[in-house]
């Protein structure tokens, strides 16, 4: 069974909302819907929660002082890979920094650039997890999980952080793709758990997942919750009170968070069954 | 690489007194608590009949080794010989070996707070003298050979044993020898 990585918990969950935001803001800029005052609060919380994810990250090593040289292997480790994709999607966060306060007309191309390295960081950040070792993880449901995460998280911050900078149609067709997210990661895991139960590690991962608490209360908070408020505020047209916003915000961020643990937790390696 | 060396374990003659773990702690005067060999027992019930078994068992040296795979400091290199070394200094210990050795063989030193694994003391090899545990085991149940073809058709000779993962992961160089099970007599 694995252990609780915390470290990488507040890496991955705050560096996947972070490249959200950042490709939130492009999906706007790209209708020519993305006011200056919301690209800028955008920039500025990406990169706030980019840099505490990094800074995160670096507790999960034994030697921190060190991890300049995890870059040093992009042949054939995804760690490697993981770290040099976050660390050019920081520096292109820096430009968007740089031309939120001075505007020039390549705004929507650096978003685009940004947006790739993120995600391509993302993708790299999931197949580190995907192990022969580890039956469990060694699918692609570790990059769908991960890159949902960041299109859910990130489409509701935008949400909120755009306010009055928002229309109300704009506000619906984020909390929409939000929604179509918590659908798709329900079907997923679903798909996902009766996929993986078929072998000994996944069918013990399975098991401990159905009989943790923490899994309930991870569906129920981040997608039951969520999943009801949405369906319901969206189907009666009414204008989301920014309470509401914030308390969907809430439930999905801590059902997320929930969920990483478990994916860590929870993971069963192939290994020596013999006494010692 | 132009061979692959590895270890034969013979079940038949292991008594599991655990003094290649010892040999291999006196050789490096590791800490306490990594344990870069270890003898392990088998279930019976990973067995047809009742027996004590037991193997000994350090890093594999694989032919696929994940831990090089994923290492992402270059800590694990490959030797000519097969023999996979870790360099110490240059680990950072984000642990990511462990995840991925699917026999737990590289060991994490909460002090030291990096891996530290088996290098087959290569530093011996390059005497011409056996590693230490190799060399410590009385009943000879461990032996340093080089992994090929003409070994693996030698009868008796198995790639694993009950209770192990498969050697389909990451292709240990460690081949066994499986006890010869007596007869169960029983008083009907």
């Amino acid at each position: 069974m694995g252990t609780w990585e915390w470290p990488l918990i507040v890496f991955t969950v705050l560096s996947q909302i972070s490249i959200g935001i950042i490709f939130g803001l492009l999906c706007l800029d790209r209708r020519n819907q993305l006011k200056e005052k919301l690209f800028k609060q955008g920039v500025l919380v990406s990169g706030i929660l980019l840099i505490i994810a990094l800074l995160a990250s670096l507790f999960h090593l034994g030697h921190p002082e060190a991890a300049y040289r995890a870059i040093t292997h992009l042949g054939s480790s995804w760690l490697s890979r993981e770290i040099l994709f976050f660390i050019l999607a920081f520096a292109g966060w820096l430009y968007l920094l740089w031309l939120s306060f001075h505007p020039t007309g390549k705004r929507q191309s650096s978003l685009l650039i940004t947006s790739v390295l993120g995600l391509l960081g993302i993708i790299s950040s999931a197949m580190i997890y995907v192990l022969p070792r580890v039956p469990a993880w060694n699918n692609v449901a570790p990059v769908f999980f991960f890159i949902l995460t960041a299109g859910l998280l990130g489409a509701l911050a935008l949400v909120i952080l755009g306010g009055q900078e928002l229309q109300s149609e704009q506000k619906k067709s984020l909390l929409n793709w939000s929604l179509g997210c918590i659908i798709v990661s329900i079907f997923m895991f679903v798909l996902y758990t009766s996929i993986i139960k078929l072998n000994v590690q996944g069918a013990a991962t399975v098991q401990f997942l159905l009989s943790s608490p923490l899994f309930w209360l991870r569906a129920v908070l981040g997608w039951l919750a969520p999943l009801i408020l949405l369906l319901t505020g969206l189907k009666s047209q009414k204008v989301f009170t920014a309470n509401t916003l914030y308390l969907v915000f809430a439930l999905v961020g801590i059902g997320e968070i929930l969920g990483r643990a478990l994916f860590y937790v929870s993971s069963v390696g192939i290994h020596i069954s013999a006494l010692f | 690489m132009t061979k692959q060396l590895g270890f034969l374990h013979n079940s038949e003659k292991c008594v599991g007194c655990q003094g290649c773990e010892m040999a291999c702690k006196n050789e490096y005067q590791t800490d306490a608590t990594p344990r870069w060999r270890q003898v392990f027992q088998l279930r019976e019930e990973d067995y047809s009949l009742p027996t004590r078994m037991f193997f000994s068992m350090a890093c594999n040296h694989c032919a696929n080794p994940e831990c090089l795979r994923v290492c992402p400091v270059k800590a694990y290199t490959k030797r000519e010989d097969g023999i996979v070394v870790h360099d110490h200094d240059r680990c950072i210990g984000c642990r990511l070996c462990l995840m991925a050795c699917p026999y737990d063989r590289p060991q994490f030193n909460l002090d030291k707070k990096k891996v530290e694994k088996c290098n087959l003391c290569y530093q011996r090899i390059d005497k011409g003298e056996k590693p230490a545990c190799v060399a410590a085991c009385i009943p000879e149940a461990l032996q340093l050979v080089e992994i090929n073809d003409a070994l693996d058709q030698k009868m008796g000779v198995l790639k694993t044993i009950p209770g192990l993962p498969g050697p389909d992961i990451t292709h240990p160089a460690i081949r066994f020898i499986g006890p010869k099970q007596g007869k169960q007599i029983r008083r009907d």
